[in-house]
C-alpha cells in the first residue's frame, strides 16, 4: 500500500477529503485486539461514533481503494438509515468506478436503499436487472436473484 | 491538504475529529515490519 496505493495523488486527495484517516501498527494494543486484527493490511471504516461498518483485508490497488472506501461510507449511511445519502455515494461509485470490485455490491445496496427509502419494490428489481446485464458473474447478482420475481 | 495523506496516529484524537467534522474514520492497520 505504501509503495503503490498511498502515493497516488487521487488517493491522497480522496482520503484527506472523505474520511479522517488513522494509521495503526498491527502490534498496537489494545486497538488491534479491540478490532480482532488477524492479518494486514486491514482497512476498517467507522462512523463518527466509532462503530464499524466495513472492513477489508489485503492489498488494494489505487483503482480499487477509492471505490472500496466509498462503499464503506455508503454502508455507514445505510446502517444509520440515511438512505438518500447512501444512494448519493453509491451513484458516485457507479459513475466513476463502474469497473471496480465494489461496483456490483454498490448496485445491490442502491436497490435496497431505494426500497427502504420508498417501500416501493421497483428499485430492487432494477438492481437485479442491472446486475444481470452488467455483472452477470458477480455473487451480488446471485444475491439479487429473488428480486427478478417482483412485479 | 498537501501531497501526502494526513494520517492520524491516535484513536482518541481521531474520534474527536470525526465527531466534530461528522466524517467517517478509515483505520489502516499495517505491519510495521
Amino acid at each position: 500500500m505504501d509503495a503503490v496505493t498511498y502515493p497516488k495523488g487521487e488517493v491522497v486527495e480522496f482520503l484527506n477529503k472523505a474520511v479522517i484517516p488513522l494509521r495503526v501498527p498491527s502490534d498496537a494494543k489494545p486497538l488491534s485486539d479491540d478490532f480482532n486484527l488477524k492479518w494486514t493490511p486491514m482497512l476498517v471504516v467507522l462512523d463518527w461514533n466509532g462503530k464499524e461498518h466495513q472492513r477489508t483485508v489485503g492489498f488494494l490497488p489505487p483503482e480499487e481503494l477509492i471505490p472500496s472506501v466509498l462503499l464503506g461510507i455508503a454502508k455507514t449511511h445505510f446502517d444509520l438509515d440515511q438512505f438518500g445519502d447512501a444512494i448519493k455515494v453509491l451513484d458516485g461509485i457507479l459513475s466513476d468506478y463502474a469497473g471496480s470490485s465494489a461496483a456490483p455490491e454498490a448496485v445491490f445496496l442502491k436497490g435496497v436503499c431505494g426500497y427502504k427509502n420508498t417501500h416501493n419494490p421497483t428499485p430492487l428489481k432494477e438492481a437485479y436487472e442491472k446486475l444481470q446485464a452488467t455483472y452477470p458473474a458477480s455473487e451480488w447478482t446471485k444475491h439479487a436473484l429473488p428480486y427478478r420475481l417482483l412485479p | 491538504m498537501g501531497n501526502t495523506i494526513q494520517w492520524e496516529t491516535d484513536y482518541a484524537t481521531t474520534l474527536k475529529k470525526a465527531q466534530t467534522d461528522k466524517k467517517p474514520i478509515l483505520i489502516d492497520f499495517f505491519n510495521p515490519g
